[in-house]
């Protein structure tokens, strides 16, 4: 991550923000630190911002332009999701809570990922 | 329960008791019911293989899994894999139409006789019809019929059930699958921890945008006095979202710990 943007900042974390606003009304973000305390433990372990890890999961047809959501991209996030929460040493609801919170950010950008997967 | 309030009140559950089994008696009267079911020529191309998730190795689970299905498949206890066996029609050779004639189902008064079945219907119907393109969307259409069945059925004895797709190389080769076998769905089996409305009964199509009068393109006349008996006897039940369905959801999700 840039050290100078607070993660916040991020286009989609923000886009994160707004979905979990409409979805269960206040802001949970706001109110739950543990969700973005997960994201940034996540971006520390894999190398990669928020942005660039939501932009790695998209790639554009060659033909049209026409963006499109990776299978095998999502599926290789998916392994890394699950190498940072084995990495975590956590267990149990602990660790389904932390899973889920990176899930969350995931699938409030689009991204479909199922927690039956992980 | 009554058979309108058992249509009304069913919902695809997504939120099973992973821990909770279901008991085999409840099993065995959802696979009753399918076998009863209405089928074209009295095939029955059905095929249903009942696996208890908790007996599935992890890693075969997982494999059997889709993208978006693989949570359901997670938490329901019991998976029913169902199947279309497109080898029926050829295996019992009209034997199934002529039971039929004998216990007077089909009758001469509708043209039918051994004869008829023997030297017509099997040879020069049945057989072209099952080497047809066609043939497993007619026999897949039969399925459904008694597939449903067997959902109602479930819903009757208190349980939830929700149709998933599966991957079907991996449940080929865990449940030793015939090679003319064609994967259907699966039944997602188990009790659930929504509440029984689990939200409110869920959006449909207007009904004047799918049943004619004669002609497409004339609805079917839908009299309210006729909805407001239906709704009388359970089967229209409050439309979703009901009040409270998004912290039921959130509830859930904390419960078991999924994203928000």
């Amino acid at each position: 991550m840039k050290p100078e943007q607070p993660i916040e900042q991020y286009e989609s974390v923000a886009a994160w923000a707004k979905g979990l606003r409409e979805q269960w009304g206040g802001d949970p973000l706001a109110e739950e630190p543990e969700k973005l305390e997960a994201l940034s433990a996540f971006c520390e372990f894999d190398g990669r911002d928020p942005d660039e890890l939501l932009a790695f999961c998209f790639l554009r047809r060659k033909e049209t332009g026409v963006r499109f959501v990776s299978v095998k991209r999502r599926e290789a996030l998916a392994l890394q999701v699950r190498a940072f929460r084995e990495a975590s040493g956590l267990s149990g609801t602990e660790a389904r809570r932390l899973t889920s919170n990176l899930l969350s950010f995931f699938i409030h950008n689009g991204i479909q990922m199922n927690a039956g997967t992980i | 329960m009554e058979y309108k309030e058992v249509i009304g009140i069913r919902r695809s559950i997504r939120y099973f008791d992973p821990d909770r089994p279901v008991e085999a008696d409840k099993i065995q009267k959802i696979l009753e019911s399918m076998r009863v079911a209405s089928c074209a020529v009295n095939a029955h191309w059905l095929r249903a293989v009942v696996v208890k998730r908790s007996e599935i190795p992890q890693s075969t689970l997982d494999s059997l899994k889709t993208p978006v299905t693989a949570l359901v498949q997670e938490l329901a206890p019991v998976h029913i894999y169902c199947y279309l066996d497109t080898g029926t029609v050829k295996q019992v050779e009209g034997k199934r139409l002529r039971e039929l004639v004998d216990v007077g189902a089909l009758n001469p008064s509708h043209g039918w006789s051994h004869k008829f079945v023997d030297e017509l219907v099997y040879p020069q119907i049945l057989v072209p019809f099952s080497e047809d393109p066609a043939y497993p969307v007619a026999a897949a259409f039969d399925c459904g019929g008694a597939g449903t069945q067997g959902l109602l059925t479930a819903v009757d004895e208190g349980l939830g059930v929700c149709w998933t797709a599966f991957n079907a190389e991996p449940a080929k080769e865990m449940m030793d699958i015939p090679d003319d076998w064609l994967p259907l769905y699966v039944m997602n089996v188990g009790y659930p921890l929504e509440s029984r409305e689990a939200g409110g009964q869920r959006p449909r199509p207007p009904f004047e945008e799918l049943y004619f009068d004669g002609k497409v393109g004339r609805p079917f006349p839908r009299d309210p006095k006729v909805v407001a008996e239906l709704e009388q006897e359970k089967m229209f039940t409050t439309p979703a979202p009901l009040p409270g369905r998004k912290q039921e959801v959130r509830d859930l999700s904390r419960k078991l710990g999924l994203p928000e």
